[in-house]
């Protein structure tokens, strides 16, 4: 029984990591900008969703896509007025992003949004068992969600006008510019779209647990190490990433021991910094080691 | 010449229309702790009210003159991840040396900043009744040095003491169910392994079987691989012990993995009175233990329910942590009651009038020993009390101990 507990929550596990990290990756992979402030968007998104359903009263659904458009057109507004300033400052795009992180992080703080009170409901009440383990319905709605956003995501890119522009500017940006394609409005909205998804992931995950304005911090981490492993930019990368580390965790904390969970994600960037910096799919600086 | 000497008289003239001979003075206690966290939050305004309370009864009687309270706060964050110690002491010094504060009030957050800190109360002979931390290494360091560290109080629960009401608690479930077998899950932190270790020891000891003792890294947000070694382990006990806020998803699985276990311990997020509602009610039956009454409502000890109640009023909302707090209004009595008592601010007669403290306090009667840590016991009219609640339908029942107990414990129904 513990083994198969042990597959069916590494998949869960790999979801989450995967949710986690599709929206820093999307906006990484279009507009080359490391968005530091994403674990920030992905909890204010999250009290944004509470603060509408506990103390306006607004439904859940509403409320959620409410967060979702707010913090999306927050992304674009970060791109737009402070990082097409300093686009291809690779440091100085970090150190923004940065302090907008603990800006936002503070500034709940600040506010008194303190505490274990802060939660969201859960889509669907209740668990089911399969093989033998119980399972609560939100955790296998994560895994489905996934599957939907990753699937929503390659039609997106594959066959919109706008995602066709996106794989553009992401393969070469001065090609694309002779098509005529905005980069600088392609990459204001890949920030966009990246906070709604961060967005989206906290609106889906954070019902498991409370709203803590500290997990921003583990959220940015995970998203990155998960994006670092599989390749900054490469979304089949992240996928596959998220199931190793996922999978690692699950595993270490089933037969090692939970504590040395936290080094897996280390391990693995080590690891792949060391055999294949560019990430197992990611192509930034691929030519670059060739040479 | 006659020119200045009448400018002079006159400047003079204006500074005193300005301060009247009766200006007030203050006493001002500083509360250097951890303000973005729960406890240091609601700690800084359990101390405001009682400093707010004392001042609406004319003050402190200092021999023949009223003083008031003034509470000075300063946010040192020595509770968050990442924060050295060495700045947690910076703040503090900031505060006693800006603010010229007399003491200091619920302190420090962890115990490393605690220890590290007494040699500064030493060094500016600054009173420190600490609210938060919990190392027995505070009163080993004031038994080895009394002279030099007899400034510093502490009047909240201690580690070991807290490893007494977990044993007691664990003993009568014991006699009540005939449970014996236990799987211990702890935070990775130095205070939550620490008791689990010590809880381990007693397990063993006590002729209980421990099915396995796992520690989970801070910010841990997937419980799964305890609570299914604990389910197929046949485990009858969890005892978890965290302060994180992620901690409350493993009551969540707890729930949904449908562990016929009873789970007890200390798990933060569970501790107040919304938690019910947070977490949908998923918390049927978990135990937690309360650091300290006054947190909780004792009906049969009034002062801990008119602190309970006087907080809601004071502050419109109800308190949610289950440590900390109601010590840290304590703490302001105790030093108005210590002032009162010695007849001056001397630091040395008052510190002398706190060790002789034997007042009811928010979390009963309070009583130092020699290590400067308060006393606790089983009887709040004797001593200082923690208790046990078990969440049943939406209320926080006290379970433990027997002789404060409202209900018994439920066993889980699974």
């Amino acid at each position: 029984m513990i083994v198969y507990s042990m597959l069916i929550y590494g998949l869960i596990n790999s979801a989450i990591l995967a949710l986690m990290a599709l929206g820093f990756n999307l906006a990484f992979g279009i507009s080359g900008v490391a968005n530091f402030a994403y674990g920030a968007i992905y909890i204010v998104g999250g009290f944004i969703t509470w603060t509408l359903i506990s103390t306006l009263n607004i439904p859940y659904a509403i409320s959620a896509i409410s967060a979702i458009i707010i913090m999306g057109v927050f992304g674009a507004l970060i791109y737009k007025f402070i990082i097409k300033r300093i686009r291809g400052l690779v440091m100085s795009e970090v150190i923004a992003t940065f302090g907008i992180s603990i800006v936002l992080l503070e500034l709940l703080r600040y506010v008194g949004l303190i505490g274990f009170k802060y939660s969201l409901p859960v889509f669907i009440e209740g668990s089911v068992e399969i093989l033998g383990a119980f399972v609560d319905i939100q955790r296998l709605l994560i895994i489905g969600l996934m599957v939907l956003i990753i699937i929503a995501l390659y039609l997106f890119t594959h066959y919109t006008k706008t995602g066709l522009a996106f794989r553009g500017i992401a393969q070469e940006e001065h090609t694309s510019l002779s098509l005529g394609i905005n980069p600088d409005r392609i990459a204001s909205l890949s920030m966009g779209i990246g906070s709604a998804l961060g967005t989206f992931a906290a609106i889906v995950i954070l019902p498991l647990g409370t709203i803590t304005v500290d997990s921003g911090y583990d959220v940015l981490i995970s998203a990155l190490s998960v994006c670092i492993v599989g390749g900054l930019g490469s979304t089949f990368g992240v996928i596959i990433a998220s199931f190793i580390i996922g999978y690692a965790q699950t595993i270490t904390a089933m037969y090692l021991a939970p504590h040395w969970t936290m080094l897996v994600s280390l391990l693995a960037i080590l690891i792949i910094l060391a055999v294949k910096p560019s990430g197992l799919l990611g192509h930034q600086k691929e030519l670059e080691e060739r040479v | 010449m006659k020119r200045i000497v009448l400018c002079l008289l006159f400047a003079t003239v204006i500074v005193l229309s300005v301060y009247p001979a009766s200006a007030q003075r203050y006493i001002t206690l500083g509360v250097p702790t951890s303000l973005k966290l729960i406890e240091g939050y609601e700690g800084h305004k359990a101390a405001q009210l009682a400093a707010e309370e004392i001042n609406a009864k004319g003050g402190v009687k200092v021999g023949n003159e009223k003083m008031m309270l003034k509470i000075e706060a300063l946010d040192i964050r020595d509770g968050e991840p990442g924060v050295p110690t060495s700045e947690a002491l910076l703040g503090i010094e900031k505060l006693i040396l800006d603010k010229k504060i007399y003491a200091v009030v619920l302190g420090n957050f962890r115990s490393e900043a605690l220890l590290a800190a007494m040699d500064i109360y030493s060094k500016y002979k600054i009173i420190n009744i600490n609210s938060t931390a919990m190392t027995p290494l505070f009163q080993k360091k004031i038994l080895n040095e009394p002279d030099k560290y007899k400034y510093s109080f502490r009047n909240c629960l201690d580690a070991p003491s807290l490893v007494g009401y977990i044993s007691g608690l664990m003993n009568k479930i014991n006699k009540d169910f005939s449970f014996n077998k236990v799987f211990i899950t702890t935070q990775d932190v130095l205070w939550a392994a620490g008791t689990g270790a010590l809880m381990e020891k007693w397990f063993k000891e006590n002729g209980w079987t421990v099915l396995g003792f796992e520690k989970y890294p801070t910010g841990a947000s997937d419980f799964s691989s305890g609570l299914m070694k604990a389910k197929s382990g046949g485990a009858q006990v969890i005892l978890a012990i965290f302060d994180m806020p992620t901690s409350g998803i493993l009551v969540k699985q707890w729930n949904s993995m449908k562990v016929p276990a009873l789970i007890a311990g200390f798990i933060s997020p569970l501790m107040g009175t919304k938690s019910w509602q947070t977490f949908e009610g998923k918390i049927e039956g978990a135990m937690n233990v309360i650091f300290e009454i006054g947190h909780i409502p004792l009906k049969t000890y009034m002062p801990s329910t008119q602190f309970y109640e006087g907080y809601k009023k004071r502050w419109k909302e109800e308190l949610q942590s289950g440590h900390a707090v109601s010590p840290s209004y304590d703490a302001v009595y105790i030093l108005a009651n210590s002032i009162e008592k010695a007849g001056t601010l001397d630091v040395d007669k008052v510190v002398k009038a706190i060790e002789e403290t034997n007042i009811a306090g928010a979390v009963g009667r309070i009583k130092f020993d020699k290590g400067h840590q308060l006393i606790f016991g089983n009887d709040p009219m004797n001593t200082a009390l923690g208790a046990v609640f078990q969440w049943k339908n939406g209320r926080r029942v006290i379970v433990y101990p027997e002789s404060i107990a409202e209900e018994k414990i439920d066993k889980p129904v699974r």
